[in-house]
């Protein structure tokens, strides 16, 4: 070997040497790695959308399943339920005959992390925090006063009939805060909190709640681990600790394979289609996908004449979504999802039929009619993109003779325009911010959806008087009935096109238990078991 | 001073031109319906005021070291800085160091080899390390390294089990080291590797390609002749008179390779879940969290200007000519 060979090759190994390093250094960790998971640590992986962990400032899924396992509220709903609170720090309540009070009645038991005795003061207090701080979640609690009748029993007025308030109370952000504490560190429950209150940092490491963790470490891009709480009232949960992740979807698909005591969120039924080796729970989800079609003749010709709303309706292939969907997908019979007080049976499905569809078009004397559809670009929901979706309602729309230009873009546009009630077509969907068939009379004339498609207030009376006599019932049956027939009214002449329910995936390791999905909470940690 | 107060005035143009609300990219569908929620909101971030006062303003804040509060968590900016930048310094100093050895050994290797197999097979991986997209590496490398073969960790900075050690720098290794926590400091070097090989696979490439050029540059001078006539070993004439002669070459590489590990950290730390700068870029974009995509644009012009500083005063060093001039 020459001179010139030697001094190569030792420059080789140099390379090699460093590349190396790092190969034994992984070789050695694979022993370590099986074991790396605790046996009493539960992992959730989750795509973080996490602002805080303030319960009456949070209102994004990742915030709820923190703030459900820090936090006890008056009511709960257990497992996959969402229609039938159950009770959590208040044991009991009534309800007025006009639906407009109700009074609850606390546990004596329950305790904060701290040992401070949980009151009737904390609940008025977390309640006014929420309405006074004006942030995502105080319209939960719009109209509706709450007092200390005695030390424990609370009393919740509403301005209007409210027959949602006992659904409205399970919700995570009206998580029960220790008064004292919070006040100690900033807090106010008085008029002008938005500005006065700084209990959010204290709130954000460390927790002041009463249920069954306690808050051990926050990171809004990281993780946040939880710790079991010593001062928990009812049952001890079953993992000591529980890690929840911030991890991507794919990353997640490996994760849940690899790990133990593992469970995945944010898997799409095609991703879990292939998973070996974990338990895959595929539901469909409340998330409601819908188009609209602008009822505003300023903002468009086309898309607001009747006619060519009818044609729209006939001519989108329904079946067609669901499949592009995947598994665990479900027609969207309504605006109201399958789950919820009031959804509509199979039988009361829009079917597709192009010859009506056609014949509509030719109906509304519109020559080559054109609309752009417009819808987010850069966002997925259970795995499924609104550009596939988009790319099928312009084929079935086209099939009838109504030209689409597909314009999507950024979801921090598209929702200046959605929200401005811009857009001609909108392909959309609509989350429950609770589990009640009243969050969905925003899709009526006038209201918060309805407006953003042009329909304004008047545009349908009749349906709008049985939207408030429904928003108003007490009697569960009656309102679903009410419900039924407003979605009947809304699929018959309206602007709005439910289209899919897409699957919510839960993976979970084979040894754990109770990992069922709950629309509202996504995971309960406190209640997942092992085997 | 005057390049700084150019970069915040860009950064403030360009971030409030976006066609996006920032109140209806942060609110819930609700509240952007609340009058008083949205007036809150506003307010609270000093979006109800004319764009020449809040300009003002954050230049008055960034004098008090104030870089404004974050509209995603609501932390002040400077302190969501101080939490990321470690774990990406962490990631990118473990990057740039594998890159600059293996990729200038491998340039200087394929100099050496001109027109030989070796030449041509490192020729191939450096363009392969150039033209294969970051995140295209990065799943592979976690489908191979951690799903497959088990050698590596997934995801995050440490397993889930394991605790931070006590904060020192924020760099967990040296933290680590530094308690005397042997166990976190392998953990966290386990979890450092497979990111830094996929954020340091573009910057071999391009090391190789341009240390390759230079060395061939400088190999057929005369006094390189006349060292090896002289009968000085082969290694020693490459390391002290063909590589200190392309050195300033491979060094101004060097400051574009960490131009490729701020941009790469984005699509990587989203890919491993690293909670560094760009994940906290990342989503400070898709949310239109203004405070911080203006503190993130002021961090990375920094390091820019300080790379650029450093490579300057380095040229001075390796070569007295420059100095002089």
């Amino acid at each position: 070997m020459t001179r010139r060979n030697r001094g190569s090759a030792r420059l080789l190994a140099l390379c090699l040497v460093v590349l190396v390093a790092a190969a034994v250094a992984a070789t050695a960790a694979t022993a370590s790695r099986s074991h790396a998971a605790a046996n009493d640590t539960l992992v959730v992986d989750k795509s973080f959308d996490l602002k805080t962990a303030d319960p009456q400032r949070q209102f994004e899924p990742t915030g709820g399943i923190v703030d459900r396992a820090l936090y006890d509220s008056l009511l709960q709903f257990k497992g996959a339920d969402v229609a039938h609170p159950q009770p959590d720090a208040a044991a009991s309540y009534t309800a007025s005959k006009d639906a407009r009070t109700y009074t609850f009645t606390l546990r004596h038991n329950v305790r904060f992390s701290d040992g401070t005795p949980l009151t009737s003061a904390d609940v008025v207090f977390s309640f006014n925090r929420l309405v006074n701080l004006k942030g995502n979640p105080s319209f939960l609690l719009a109209g509706i006063t709450t007092k200390a009748k005695c030390l424990y029993t609370v009393v919740m007025t509403s301005a209007k009939p409210n027959p949602a308030i006992p659904v409205l109370v399970a919700n995570t952000s009206l998580g029960i805060v220790n008064s004292k504490l919070v006040k100690a560190h900033g807090g106010t429950d008085a008029v002008g909190a938005d500005t006065a209150d700084k209990a959010e940092g204290f709130l954000n490491s460390q927790s002041a709640g009463s249920g069954p963790y306690i808050l051990k470490t926050y990171s809004t891009t990281t993780q946040v681990v939880l710790t079991a709480n010593p001062k928990y009232w009812g049952p001890k949960p079953k993992f000591k600790n529980v890690v929840i992740r911030n991890v991507n979807a794919a990353a997640q698909l490996l994760d849940v394979q690899r790990g133990t005591n593992e469970i995945s969120l944010d898997l799409s039924p095609d991703q879990a289609k292939g998973l070996k080796g974990v338990q895959v729970h595929g539901v469909p989800s409340a998330n409601v996908w819908f188009l609209f079609a602008n009822s505003n003749s300023k903002v468009s010709d086309v898309s607001s004449n009747p006619h060519i709303q009818n044609a729209i309706r006939y001519a989108l292939d329904y079946s067609g979504y669901v499949r592009l969907a995947g598994s665990g997908a479900v027609h969207a019979l309504g605006v109201v999802p399958s789950m919820f007080l009031g959804a509509l049976p199979k039988s009361a499905a829009v079917k597709q039929n192009l010859a009506k569809a056609k014949a509509e078009v030719a109906a509304s004397g519109l020559k080559s009619p054109k609309v752009s559809l417009e819808f987010p670009s850069d966002i997925t929901s259970n795995g499924l993109s609104f550009g596939v979706m988009a790319q099928k309602v312009k084929s079935d729309l086209e099939a009838v003779g109504i030209s689409v230009d597909l314009a999507g873009s950024p979801v921090a546009t598209s929702l200046n325009t959605y929200r401005g009630g811009t857009e001609q077509l909108g392909l959309w969907y609509w989350g429950p911010d609770y589990p009640d068939p009243n969050d969905y009379l925003v899709f009526l004339p006038g209201e918060t959806v309805g407006l953003r498609a042009g329909w304004a207030a008047g545009s349908y009376p009749a349906l709008e008087a049985l939207g408030k006599k429904a928003g108003s019932t007490s009697s569960p049956a009656t309102r679903g009935a009410q419900f039924q027939q407003i979605q009947k009214m809304l699929n018959a002449k309206g602007p709005f096109y439910p289209l899919v329910q897409p699957g919510q995936v839960v993976a979970a390791s084979k040894n754990l238990t109770s990992t069922t999905f709950n629309v509202l909470y996504w995971i309960d940690v406190a209640a997942v078991g092992a085997h | 001073m005057l390049l700084g107060v150019g970069i915040t005035f860009v950064a403030f143009c360009l971030t409030n031109i976006v066609p996006g609300d920032p109140a209806a990219a942060n609110l819930g569908q609700r509240a952007i319906e609340d009058p008083a929620a949205v007036a809150a909101f506003r307010h609270h971030y000093g979006l109800d005021k004319p764009l020449p006062e809040q300009y003002g303003i954050y230049l008055w804040h960034i004098v008090h070291g104030d870089l404004g509060q974050s509209e995603q968590n609501h932390d002040a900016v400077t302190h969501d800085l101080g939490q990321f930048i470690p774990a990406t310094a962490e990631l990118a100093l473990l990057s740039i160091f594998v890159a600059v050895v293996v990729g200038v050994g491998l340039g200087v290797i394929a100099a050496v080899r001109r027109n030989k197999l070796t030449d041509h097979v490192l020729r191939v991986v450096s363009l392969g390390g150039v033209s294969m997209p970051t995140f295209w590496i990065a799943l592979v490398g976690l489908y191979v390294f951690f799903f497959r073969l088990n050698w590596l960790p997934g995801t995050g900075r440490l397993d889930p089990v394991v605790s931070p050690p006590p904060h020192l720098t924020g760099l967990f290794t040296v933290d680590a080291l530094a308690a005397g926590q042997w166990s976190t400091f392998w953990n966290a070097f386990q979890h450092l590797v497979l990111p830094s090989l996929v954020l340091a696979a573009s910057n071999i490439g391009l090391l190789t390609r341009y240390t390759r050029s230079a060395v061939l540059e400088v190999i057929s001078n005369d006094y390189v002749r006349s060292a090896r006539a002289k009968g000085m070993p082969g290694h020693t004439v490459i390391l002290r008179h063909v590589l200190r002669a392309a050195l300033p070459t491979v060094i101004t590489v060097i400051g574009l390779a960490f131009a490729n590990v701020m941009t790469g950290a984005v699509l990587v730390e989203n890919i491993f879940s690293w909670p560094g700068i760009g994940q906290y870029a990342y989503r400070s974009a898709t949310t239109l969290d203004l405070p911080a995509i203006m503190g993130v644009s002021l961090f990375v012009a920094v390091v820019y200007i300080t790379v650029n500083f450093i490579v300057d005063v380095l040229y001075g060093v390796i070569d007295p000519r420059i100095r002089l001039a």
